[in-house]
């Protein structure tokens, strides 16, 4: 008997809970918890801040990089520098 | 009282070594001058860029680290030096001023001349064979 009522527990509450849980993760901005990784944030980094661009060389949005407004700034910007410099596309590669 | 600044300088692929010699020569007269002295003169490399500069498709990256007193207009004198003396060799120069909280490490990205030479071959040998099975076919012709 205890077995049915395990399975009595449906997938939309299954999909609810799982949901709440990443939306209260995904909301910690990365930088504001690991002070150490904000020094990362530089144009020399070319490699790293490579992961905040898009295949055509977008920044991508903060809704996306989950960086805080504070931190995404910092980003935007050495991404820009990094852009003068050549090490950071201003546009990909046209399909 | 003395801050510490970073230019990072983009020249030409075909730089000599004479050349890198009187670049830091030439910064090094113009921070003295300004009362300053520099710190470090690092040679990153060859990259490959990640848009055509001047018909370059590859660049040298220099780093240079230098102090300086804040008073003092030795910055604008260092990109004059750089974009009017050194036009035809330095192609994209920035000078910042570091944060004095941040760690002087920095991290760079891997330059061609880094880069191991398996990545080189691993594109020699991927024919791609089992795409095209040509050598397999001839084989079995033989056979």
């Amino acid at each position: 008997m205890t077995k049915k009522i395990k399975l009595k527990i449906s997938a939309r509450l299954v999909k609810k809970r799982s949901r709440r849980g990443n939306g209260n993760r995904s909301k910690m901005c990365r930088f504001c918890s690991d002070k150490e990784q904000v020094h990362g944030i530089d144009y020399k980094n070319a490699t790293f801040l490579k992961g905040f661009l898009t295949e055509r060389g977008k920044i991508l949005p903060s809704r996306i990089s989950g960086a805080c407004a504070r931190h995404q700034r910092v980003i935007s910007q050495e991404i820009r520098k990094s852009r003068v410099m050549a090490l950071l596309p201003y546009s990909g590669p046209a399909f | 009282m003395l801050r510490q600044y970073e230019a990072l300088l983009l020249t030409v692929p075909e730089i000599t070594g004479d050349e890198v010699k009187h670049l830091e020569t030439q910064i090094d007269k113009i921070i003295k001058a300004g009362s300053g002295s520099v710190v470090s003169f690092e040679r990153w490399g060859k990259y490959r860029l990640a848009y055509e500069i001047n018909k370059n498709d590859y660049g040298v990256f220099f780093l240079t680290r230098f102090e300086l007193p804040e008073t003092k207009s030795t910055v604008t004198d260092l990109k004059a030096l750089f974009k009017v003396k050194f036009n035809n060799v330095v192609m994209r120069d920035m000078v910042s001023a570091l944060d004095p909280k941040r760690p002087l490490t920095y991290q760079r990205p891997r330059s061609l001349e880094e880069a191991p030479a398996r990545e080189a071959e691993f594109s020699k040998d991927n024919k791609m064979n089992s795409f095209f099975p040509m050598d397999d076919k001839d084989e079995a012709d033989e056979d």
